[in-house]
């Protein structure tokens, strides 16, 4: 709480007036403590790598300093994206969002007609000369950007519960992602990033106010959809790795020799950490014996080197993150900005769910990574990026009650075609 | 809907502050049910998961202790018979293997192995391919660095034999297994293979120990003991050369001689033919050639047998070395008749000398006719068998440390049918079995003065720091025959030496022996017609007695009896070659 009192102090203290376009909220100091959290978690992560590098470069055969100088190259390059990211305003993804779409539309198809790596059949790459690139972390910071857009414009408008302008188009959306993650996930396979979008937008929605009802109507469909397609997984021969996994999710410890392998070692990870953990060099299950050591299975090594008293700092790291970012969002300048935030708030909260929860044998491995802290450049990138936006949105929180009031009413004057809010007419009247 | 007033969007945005709270506040839930659910897993449960984990990660493994060399005597130095060479057996993990096609082309040159068996072993569905077995250093050296992935190297240790074939049989191997078989490496293997050390460690997946921890417990291995052997090296060449020569030249195709040091009990040349090459062991597809047919073939003797039925008559007083009987050339015992199977067999007036010169069956029936005070009876038969089991060691292993020896059988004088008859066979060799190395052992009691020491075949043993055992000789009984008897017996078969066996012969040295023509019984019973082996049991020395040499000729193609044709000339050729080359000397 001395946190937030001592932000706010600085706050005030440090602004300045920001006077560029029409914005007319005070550019001010930037929520540093969001980028300090975020930088805990880098470090963590590669400090882990870094010990655990190793004993995986032993059992995947390949030089101690592979894993490494990636992980380096991953986290300079996200830095790098969250500087540029900060200070790219942020409606200028609002007016890019048409191109943004279409790439990440062609990025997708492009990485669906991939042949796909077997060693990896839960992630989908692109590679291009030597680098790959995991189309489906694109894909979620359009889906937030995106999805902010759209919602809260049919928010200003008043179709937030319109069922031809708001509720089809989104159904749609989820129907695509959903049936994605059926049909190609012999191919593509990536359920989690499925669920993390889908849970994207459902927050987007939540939060610029929906309707209870039409809401709770809409999460309805969402939780037939995942029926539809856990039934399908027991149909589709191509899809019997996933009832293994939810059988495993089922029973964590009845087969351990087989589909539970990963949930039993995890398991075993997090539980022979005990209280104060095996100390940092001592970790025995990144030996090749915990499949995904240093990506989605890092959290359980982090467990067994640091113990509950380690993990525990790990998550109220993360929540305290999250806190920060629920600020933001409460005092965010306007809906499309709030909306950005909570869908990146959305983003890494039921990612970080998904991982730990699938870790500590509460849910079904989904094959997902934990933002900041697993190796691997893809996620890194995006997640540091996405959070250079929510860096840049807390340059513009106010106090002010008077949300939506002032960007929006720029940036839908723009756009001449469309029919004024009724919000705009009654401020310039 | 539309009643947005300026009141309302701050009324309905406070709302949306309220939601997003109450997320919040969601998101503080899960998160808090995880870090319960961690402090259930991490504090609770952590001696249940400990356990797995150890269940897991820590693993045992044999630390294997260095096993003992075999050396043995040349002359006055000592050379090795077997030592340990370090080798490596290559191993491919297939899952490793991007392009199996392309890793055999690589691998086939330095295996020398062909592409295509590489290729079709490195497409393997499995982690563990055994590619090659026991290379050497060199192929190590290429392998190490051609440094391809998913090709890993294991450590072995192989015998290695400097001098060959030589001695195989004796020695026998290590198989696959890192077992003694045969010979000297499976009676002393628990000497030689020392006591393997033990390491407990917490291991990477693939059983790699990892840095030392508290968990790890290491018993370091005690190095096996290295043996010398009584063996010596060049007698031992000399032997297998003139066996093979010798069964050469009588057309047989199988055979054994050994030379025992009379007052010591030291075997110092073994040998049987045919022999293999124990560095190649896995490629011998009979077994049979592993053993040490001296010690593990027992035979009926035949007419070797001679001499030690008369020392016994003369050990029981019942004879004199002067005695004489008349001999009707054919005796009727029970229901059956013993003749003389050899041409000088006539009736007349025979001599204790005339009995083994002559190799007379009627004389020894009538020497074991006189241990029954005139016939061949129930008292004849245990006092000829108690001599045979209790002075000469027949029917029960020597112990000498040779692995699969062999007792031999005789047969009990009270039990069964026709034991008259089959007593009367056993006084000259027939109906009982023995080992060579039996027969050798209680000639050399017989003209050793009556002390009968157990055969052996190890000098010392020295442990890696350095401590040595040494074997003295082990007397295992006194008085089988008296001194007197003794003088009496060597001079009996250096007579028969220098009537029938002349090549043997040698001015200022004293060669006593015996042939045998031992018929061959079927194993349905009964004898073969036509088949003989030829055996021979005899001593070299100047005054006294210093090698004593058994030769066996397994069914010689040469004509005439097999003991006289067949097995007198090796034995002449041994004795021979002792003298040339050994100083033979009074001990």
């Amino acid at each position: 709480m001395s946190l937030v009192s001592m932000s706010q102090r600085r706050i005030t203290r440090h602004a300045v007036t920001a006077n560029h376009n029409d914005i007319t909220v005070r550019k001010h100091r930037p929520d540093y403590i969001i980028a300090l959290l975020a930088l805990v978690l880098l470090a963590l992560g590669f400090v882990v790598v870094y010990a655990i590098s190793p004993g995986i470069a032993s059992a995947r055969q390949v030089s101690e300093q592979y894993l490494l100088s990636k992980q380096i190259i991953a986290i300079f390059l996200g830095i790098a994206t969250f500087l540029i990211f900060s200070v790219i305003p942020y409606r200028a993804w609002r007016q890019s969002i048409a191109v943004l779409v279409l790439f990440a539309g062609l990025l997708t198809i492009g990485a669906l007609l991939t042949p796909v790596n077997a060693q990896y059949p839960a992630h989908r790459w692109i590679r291009f000369s030597g680098l790959s690139f995991q189309t489906v972390e694109f894909l979620k910071l359009t889906l937030v950007l995106w999805c902010a857009h759209f919602i809260s414009m049919r928010a200003l408008r008043g179709e937030l519960s319109d069922g031809q302008k708001t509720l089809k188009p989104l159904l749609y959306i989820i129907i695509i992602i959903i049936g994605i993650a059926i049909i190609v996930a012999g191919l593509q396979s990536d359920l989690g990033s499925a669920a993390v979008m889908v849970a994207i937008i459902v927050c987007i929605v939540y939060l610029a106010g929906m309707p209870l009802k039409r809401f709770l109507g809409l999460t309805a469909v969402v939780a037939a959809s995942v029926v539809v397609l856990l039934a399908a997984s027991f149909v589709v021969p191509s899809l019997r790795y996933r009832v293994d996994r939810f059988s495993t999710f089922l029973h964590p410890t009845s087969d351990c020799q087989n589909a539970g392998y990963q949930s039993c070692q995890a398991l075993i990870a997090i539980g022979s950490g005990g209280v104060l953990g095996k100390g940092l060099g001592k970790s025995v299950q990144a030996n090749g014996y915990l499949p995904e050591a240093a990506n989605d299975s890092i959290f359980a090594i982090i467990a067994e080197k640091f113990g509950f008293i380690g993990v525990s700092l790990v998550i109220v790291t993360y929540l305290l993150l999250f806190s920060r970012m629920k600020r933001i969002m409460l005092l965010a300048p306007s809906l499309y900005a709030r909306l950005i935030v909570g869908g990146i708030l959305a983003w890494f909260s039921m990612q970080a769910i998904i991982n730990i929860g699938a870790m500590i044998g509460l849910l079904p491995l989904k094959g997902i990574t934990l933002p900041f802290v697993s190796y691997g450049g893809t996620s890194l990138l995006f997640v540091t990026g996405a959070l250079g936006i929510v860096f840049h949105v807390s340059r513009y929180t106010t106090f002010s009650n008077r949300l939506d009031t002032q960007e929006e009413n720029s940036s839908v004057q723009r756009d001449k075609q469309r029919p004024r809010p009724l919000i705009v007419r009654r401020r310039s009247a | 809907m539309l009643t947005n007033t300026y009141e309302s969007i701050s009324t309905k945005n406070s709302i949306l502050k309220q939601r997003i709270t109450l997320w919040y506040t969601l998101l503080i839930i899960i998160f808090g049910i995880f870090t319960a659910r961690l402090f259930y897993l991490q504090v609770f449960r952590h001696d249940y998961y400990q356990r797995s984990a150890l269940l897991g990660q820590l693993k045992q493994y044999d630390i294997p202790a260095e096993r003992g060399t075999i050396r043995a005597l040349d002359g006055s130095s000592v050379v090795p018979l077997v030592l340990n060479e370090k080798r490596y057996n290559i191993i491919a993990d297939p899952k490793l293997i991007k392009d199996p096609s392309k890793s055999a082309e690589i691998l086939a040159p330095v295996l020398s192995l062909p592409v295509n068996d590489l290729i079709s072993k490195l497409s393997e569905n499995s982690r563990y391919v055994i590619l090659a077995k026991k290379q050497t250093k060199d192929v190590h050296v290429n392998i190490k660095q051609l440094d391809l992935i998913g090709v890993f190297e294991d450590e072995v240790t192989i015998r290695t034999y400097p001098q060959g074939e030589l001695a195989s049989q004796l020695l026998g191997f290590v198989d696959d297994s890192n077992k003694g078989r045969y010979g000297v490496e499976e009676s002393l293997d628990a000497l030689l293979r020392g006591q393997d050390g033990r390491l407990k460690a917490i291991t990477d997946q693939k059983g790699v120990p990892l840095l030392a921890s508290g968990d790890n417990i290491l018993i370091d291995p005690t190095e096996g003991d290295d043996v010398v052997l009584t063996i010596d090296v060049g007698m031992q060449r000399q032997l297998e050369d003139i066996l093979k020569s010798g069964l050469d030249a009588a057309k047989s195709k199988s055979g054994s001689a050994l030379i025992l040091e009379a007052k010591t009990g030291a075997i110092k040349a073994m040998a049987n033919y045919p022999t293999y090459s124990p560095s190649e062991f896995s490629s011998v597809a009979d077994t049979g050639l592993f053993l040490n047919a001296s010690v593990s073939a027992p035979l009926e003797v035949g007419s070797i047998m001679k001499p030690l039925t008369a020392a016994a008559a003369l050990q029981y007083g019942v004879v004199t070395k002067d005695s004489t009987y008349y001999d009707p050339s054919r005796f009727k015992v029970d229901d059956a008749t013993i003749n003389n199977i050899e041409e000088d067999g006539g009736a007349g007036v025979r001599s204790i000398a005339d009995i083994l010169q002559l190799s007379l069956n009627t004389g020894a029936t009538w020497l074991l006719m006189q241990m029954g005070g005139g016939q061949i009876n129930y008292q004849a038969r245990t006092k000829w068998y108690d001599f045979m089991t209790k002075q000469y060691g027949f029917g029960s292993k020597t112990g000498i440390e040779q692995g699969y020896e062999e007792a031999g059988i005789i047969p009990s004088p009270t039990e069964g049918y026709g034991l008259n008859i089959r007593y009367a066979n056993t006084a000259f060799g027939q109906g009982m079995t023995a080992t060579p190395l039996q027969m050798g052992a209680a000639l050399a009691a017989v003209i050793n003065d009556g002390t009968y020491y157990k055969p052996r075949l190890v000098q010392k043993t020295i442990s890696k720091v350095g401590f040595e055992t040494i074997k003295k000789p082990e007397v295992v009984r006194t008085g089988v025959v008296t001194p007197q008897i003794s003088k009496e017996m060597r001079d009996l078969m250096n007579y028969v030496v220098q009537k029938n066996n002349r090549p043997a012969v040698r001015n200022g040295y004293t060669v006593g022996g015996k042939t045998g023509t031992a018929e061959i019984a079927k194993e349905e019973g009964g004898y073969y017609k036509d088949r003989y082996n030829g055996t021979y049991l005899g001593f070299v020395g100047k005054d006294n007695p210093q090698y004593v040499i058994v030769v066996r000729v397994n069914e010689p193609g040469v004509a005439g009896y097999a003991g006289a044709q067949a097995a007198a000339p090796l034995f002449a050729a041994l004795s021979n070659m002792l003298i040339d080359s050994f100083n033979v000397s009074n001990p």
